[in-house]
């Protein structure tokens, strides 16, 4: 992701003053994106992509964690947080554990706190890009490299330029990857 | 047993009184109705044995005061009589007597009719300290049970409140963050006013109006203030809820080990600031107890609320002693201060939630309340003597394992 280009974020709430409160909180960091239902959260999904979801737990019809599960299911690459009040702690903790969570939030919570939190949430998205990119790349770049190594004619022309280019992006992702840890 | 005898013949007198020392009574003696009244009004004799006829106040007329009086505890009656017509009998239980004994005296006969006395005796104080027992336990059931509810009230209170919070806090930091350019954005369009020489008059009239209006000074330098004062009241407010869940035990932690004598001192170092503001002596005597299984986040909030109590109710200056002792069963936390201490009101109503002397903002009334579910739920106890003026005593008696019971209750909660 260009270092111009905004992450996105997908808030689900069923309170509208929540969602109103925090695209407010998060509008200059980020490009956000409310939903009112976890049904209405698959739909944005669907239309943009969405780099960070966060969502609360109690919502009527489908709750925080079963949206993260469905959300886990089919975009995997979206970093999921769920906000809470005390009472839900258990069921999240059982999230997080059984892996399907980045983090979740108590409420209310801080809004400075929040804003490294999902500024932390964006850089781990873009990692696990990076690694699934670099790991799609590994396997014709490992042979391109033996290309180069080996043939001769393939070291002055158009080729190596490539080659270069692509040596210079992999090991950004590697460092994007570095970053997040 | 305390027996009087009251006989204004000094024969009958003597021979009843060595009858019942021979049987180990402790026996007082009075010559006359007037002198038994008073020894039964300085001392409480569980028998009285009195003569019908006697100068003064007679056996009748002594009974009837024995049986209005406010003395506590039962006295039984055995009235002593020559007369033996049914009908003074009569007259005789009517007016109090639990029995009587027709003169001149058998030996065996006052020995079970004494017996007899005796047997009621016991019945009565059993069934007084069974009642008393009751009434205990009934209050302590009602006390519970208003804790409960109000612990239940707590907890979908906090859970709704904290939405609003959530959204204001949030809300407050956004407005921090926008208005402080949008002050700087008019200062620099009142400074650009100066070259407005062409702009309509209409508009410069305007323009001046709401500057007299919105006192920009004022705005520019109380706005920051406005805002941090706000959001320090919600933190405040989030605080008190945060510490109704715990009065509700809703969200519960993991249990282990805790060294109590180290819970003690980390808890003094925290309270450090107060303890030196008021140069607060405290004589901390540890000894060696073993270490208690708990949940150790919630037993050092006890300790904390219970030591700062004792700190903001001492004087300048004054001492606070923190003792730890164990027995086989359990570990004792005892906090003493000589401070203010508290009326029998104010005690009777130190563990409900919102009760608080202290002045407004200084003291959130749930302190106690709090420490009262913790160790109640530890199945460990929390008691309270004070005296007005003179100081406070808390005790915390732990478990030093929760006994099946709690544990289960602690672990299904967190489920």
């Amino acid at each position: 992701m260009p270092a111009t280009t905004k992450h996105a974020i997908l808030i689900v709430d069923d309170e509208p003053d929540v969602l109103f409160s925090l695209a407010a909180l998060l509008r200059r960091d980020f490009q956000v994106y409310t939903a009112a239902s976890g049904s209405e959260a698959l739909e944005v999904m669907a239309e943009h992509p969405v780099h960070v979801i966060m969502t609360d737990q109690r919502m009527p019809a489908m709750t925080g964690v079963e949206l993260m599960q469905r959300v886990c299911a089919e975009y995997p690459q979206a970093v999921r947080i769920v906000f809470t009040g005390y009472a839900d702690t258990r069921a999240v903790v059982d999230a997080i554990n059984s892996g399907d969570l980045y983090r979740y939030i108590t409420k209310p919570w801080d809004p400075d706190d929040l804003v490294d939190l999902l500024r932390d949430a964006a850089s781990q998205h873009d990692a696990m890009a990076a690694k699934v990119e670099l790991l799609n790349e590994l396997g014709s770049y490992f042979e391109d490299a033996l290309r180069v190594t080996n043939d001769a004619a393939a070291r002055d022309s158009e080729f190596l330029q490539e080659f270069q280019a692509r040596t210079l992006k992999l090991r950004r992702q590697l460092e994007l990857i570095g970053e997040a840890q | 047993m305390k027996v009087l005898v009251a006989e204004d013949s000094i024969v009958m007198r003597t021979v009843l009184v060595s009858h019942l020392q021979e049987w180990d009574y402790e026996v007082f003696e009075a010559r006359d109705g007037k002198e038994a009244w008073e020894l039964f009004q300085s001392e409480d004799f569980s028998l009285i044995l009195t003569d019908w006829i006697m100068p003064e106040i007679d056996g009748l007329e002594l009974i009837r005061r024995i049986r209005t009086s406010t003395r506590p505890g039962y006295c039984y009656l055995i009235l002593l009589t020559a007369k033996s017509d049914k009908e003074d009998l009569i007259t005789a239980m009517e007016v109090g007597a639990d029995d009587f004994l027709v003169k001149p005296c058998d030996r065996e006969e006052l020995r079970v009719r004494l017996r007899e006395g005796e047997r009621i005796i016991r019945l009565q104080q059993e069934l007084a300290q069974q009642n008393q027992q009751l009434r205990e336990t009934q209050a302590a059931l009602v006390e519970s049970e208003k804790l409960a509810s109000l612990g239940q009230l707590a907890a979908g209170m906090a859970h709704e409140i904290n939405n609003p919070i959530a959204f204001v806090t949030n809300n407050l930091a956004v407005l921090r963050r926008e208005l402080g350019p949008i002050i700087e954005l008019v200062r620099k369009y009142e400074q650009t006013r100066d070259f407005l020489d062409d702009a309509p008059a209409e508009l410069l009239e305007d323009l001046h109006r709401i500057e007299a209006e919105c006192d920009l000074d004022w705005v520019g330098e109380h706005l920051p203030q406005l805002l941090q004062s706000s959001t320090q009241g919600l933190t405040r407010v989030r605080d008190i809820i945060k510490n109704l869940r715990d009065f509700a035990r809703l969200d519960q932690a993991g249990c282990d080990d805790l060294d109590l004598g180290q819970a003690v001192m980390s808890t003094l170092q925290i309270l450090k600031t107060q303890i030196d503001e008021k140069r607060i002596r405290v004589e901390l005597d540890a000894g060696s107890v073993p270490t208690v299984l708990c949940r150790p986040d919630k037993i050092l909030q006890v300790i904390y609320n219970v030591i700062l109590n004792a700190v903001q109710a001492s004087e300048l200056g004054a001492e606070v002693m923190v003792r730890l002792m164990s027995n086989d069963e359990s570990v004792i936390i005892e906090v003493e201060d000589n401070g203010c201490g508290m009326e029998k009101e104010t005690l009777s109503r130190v563990f409900e939630p919102f009760f608080t002397t202290k002045p407004v903002g200084t003291g959130t009334g749930l302190g106690m309340a709090v420490s009262y579910g913790v160790v109640g739920d530890h199945g460990g106890a929390i008691t309270i003597d004070s005296q007005p003026n003179q100081g406070t005593t808390v005790r915390v008696v732990l478990p030093i394992k929760p006994s099946d019971d709690s544990m289960t209750a602690s672990l299904s909660k967190s489920t």
